[in-house]
């Protein structure tokens, strides 16, 4: 049996949130979704595909020359593009978390106005009026017209495989042969006593929203702009770590160039505002207690999370 | 008239039972009927009827004097229980697949497409029911399925809010004398003069979030009477929405409030939703 396209969770994953009972991965499946995701026959006039903005060599982040994304018309984005990895273990997701179901994630891409500016309907009729799609959906889903929950499913096939999880750390805690060396080792203490409160268990978030103390000012409000809540002004999701190393620029308006600046942000650039989360303010100082060489140690931990297996997996690499 | 219901629920209540015991050691297969519920719009008194997007002709007035004309109205409804005074009880099959034949237990009401004012209940256990109850709106298990056909398909009319993910449970859209909302237009999309669109949309109310709003509503409604679901009889339900009962109670003011497009601004409608609800009467 052809397991290339089967989803496997790695033993130190915790349980997955995607609902495979409604659609279970299959190779026509997956490969459809592939399909789609390099085809910027997605957006308004045939020029933005997903992967214009989620690169597999950048672990499916943007480019460093690209703070934000650019959409159809070159026009420019609000925010930094995530990276996409281990998306079939999350509960929600954008920046904002306004998306609680991965089925829905791309239809925000294709209708945002400044992204694909194409509408779902729009997007369902190219498709059934493609030289090769249809057959490709019959094939996947035995549908002799296209609709877009099959679209949708398509995708969703595609994403929940990109599993990040062979990284040298997980090779490490899995016990597969690998060890980290004594400066990682530390950097490992270190995060888990600085970092480790917000970026917890193995997919380095709790998933939770929070301000960052990135700005005073919030024109982006963040998660309050799903739950129209003062208190959440300014709080975005607290992101996974995985390939961290590779998908700079940092935090959702990309402010933040390096690694080395964004650990330099939590140890002496914490900026106050009323929705600061407390972690970062105890009462006498904003920010994380850390000496340049323990951020430094923590970077160096930090560049274990690079997944170099999934950044040159073939199976997520444009093979029309 | 009491007298002889009270004969007949003695006789039903005797024929159940004799029904039983002839069953006892076995698994009695359920006799199943049918029931219709009708979904009857009206704007205060006056039966709903829609003008063309932008007509200034306003047929209607809110409590406070704004005069208005409606373009769009629609909702959805889900999760429909009957029970009845005798434990007979019925609960509508959900199903929110992408296979568009398969989607069960969500309706889509759409004035102007009188398909839609009718829900048709199969498979409900035959006996006596006297109350419904039913979701205004795709609560969590619907969304939380994920990409979903027919209905629920935002390229096939489904109203869905992309950023915040969910589906519009109500929406209302025409055009009211006091609406300040200007002509716009965008790549060929024309939003009229003085027009409005309130929709009422917000589902989530997910663990470690207390900020969400909420505003899927459940309506309870008593028949005032008792029907009876048999093999060959099917009665009907005939529900009325008074839609001027949202605009009242919420108190809205077309000056102010014009464009709702996100759930907090929605709140004071849905709350309105349960009571905008009545059986106006039953068939049997």
């Amino acid at each position: 049996m052809d397991i290339t396209y089967r989803f496997e969770k790695p033993a130190n994953f915790p349980e997955p949130t995607y609902t495979f009972e409604n659609n279970p991965v299959t190779p026509e499946g997956f490969r459809l979704g592939r399909r789609l995701f390099f085809d910027p026959l997605l957006s308004r006039d045939g020029s933005v595909s997903c992967s214009n903005c989620h690169q597999q060599g950048l672990a499916f982040a943007d480019g460093p020359q690209h703070p934000f994304s650019v959409g159809v018309d070159n026009q420019l984005g609000i925010r930094n593009a995530p990276p996409l990895a281990n998306l079939a273990f999350k509960r929600e997701f954008f920046w904002d978390g306004g998306v609680t179901h991965l089925d829905f994630v791309p239809t925000n891409a294709i209708e945002n106005e400044l992204e694909m500016d194409e509408s779902l309907a729009n997007v369902v009729d190219k498709l059934n009026q493609h030289p090769e799609y249809p057959a490709l959906f019959k094939q996947a889903f035995g549908v002799d017209t296209i609709t877009s929950p099959y679209m949708l499913h398509a995708f969703s096939q595609f994403m929940v495989m990109m599993i990040s999880a062979n990284s040298k750390y997980d090779k490490y805690v899995r016990n597969e042969g690998e060890t980290l060396t004594d400066e990682e080792l530390k950097g490992m203490r270190l995060f888990e006593e600085k970092c480790g409160a917000c970026h917890s268990g193995e997919l380095f978030s709790d998933f939770s929203f929070r301000n960052n103390g990135i700005s005073t000012t919030f024109s982006d409000e963040g998660r309050a702009r799903i739950t129209e809540h003062p208190s959440d002004i300014g709080k975005f999701r607290v992101p996974s770590l995985r390939n961290i190393a590779r998908t700079a620029p940092y935090m959702h308006n990309a402010r933040l160039k390096t690694l080395e600046e964004v650990l330099a942000h939590y140890a002496s650039g914490v900026q106050e505002s009323s929705t600061l989360d407390p972690l970062l303010n105890d009462g006498a100082q904003l920010g994380i207690l850390m000496t340049d060489e323990e951020q430094a140690q923590i970077i160096t931990f930090l560049e274990t999370l690079t997944d170099y297996e999934f950044i040159a997996d073939e199976r997520f690499q444009n093979t029309q | 008239m009491k007298r002889y219901s009270y004969f007949i629920i003695s006789l039903l209540v005797i024929i159940l039972f004799s029904a039983c015991e002839e069953d006892e050691g076995g698994t009695a297969p359920t006799v199943s009927g049918a029931l219709s519920i009708e979904f009857d719009n009206y704007v205060g008194t006056q039966p709903m009827q829609l003008d063309p997007e932008g007509s200034t002709d306003y047929r209607y007035t809110t409590g406070a004097g704004q005069e208005f004309n409606l373009s769009t109205f629609r909702y959805y409804i889900s999760n429909i229980k009957l029970e009845g005074p005798d434990g007979a009880s019925f609960e509508d099959e959900m199903n929110a697949s992408a296979n568009a034949d398969e989607v069960q237990g969500y309706y889509l009401v759409q004035e102007g497409d009188p398909d839609s004012y009718f829900i048709d209940l199969d498979e409900v256990p035959v006996g006596q029911y006297n109350k419904m109850t039913f979701t205004l709106g795709i609560a969590e298990e619907g969304v939380q399925e994920g990409a979903a056909g027919g209905i629920l398909d935002p390229a096939e009319g489904a109203w869905f809010w992309t950023w915040n993910s969910g589906y519009i449970s109500l929406g209302m859209e025409g055009t009211a004398a006091d609406s300040p909302q200007e002509r716009v237009e965008r790549d060929g999309l024309v939003t009229e003069a003085n027009t409005f669109q309130l929709h009422v949309g917000g589902w989530k109310e997910l663990e470690g979030n207390d900020n969400m709003v909420n505003n899927i509503r459940t309506i309870t409604l008593d028949f005032g009477d008792v029907v009876t679901v048999g093999q060959d009889v099917k009665p009907k339900v005939h529900l009325v929405f008074d839609m001027l009962k949202i605009l009242d109670g919420a108190a809205i003011d077309f000056s102010q409030t014009f464009q709702v497009h996100a759930p907090r601004a929605a709140v004071p409608m849905a709350d309105e939703i349960p009571g905008a609800f009545t059986v106006d009467h039953v068939h049997q």
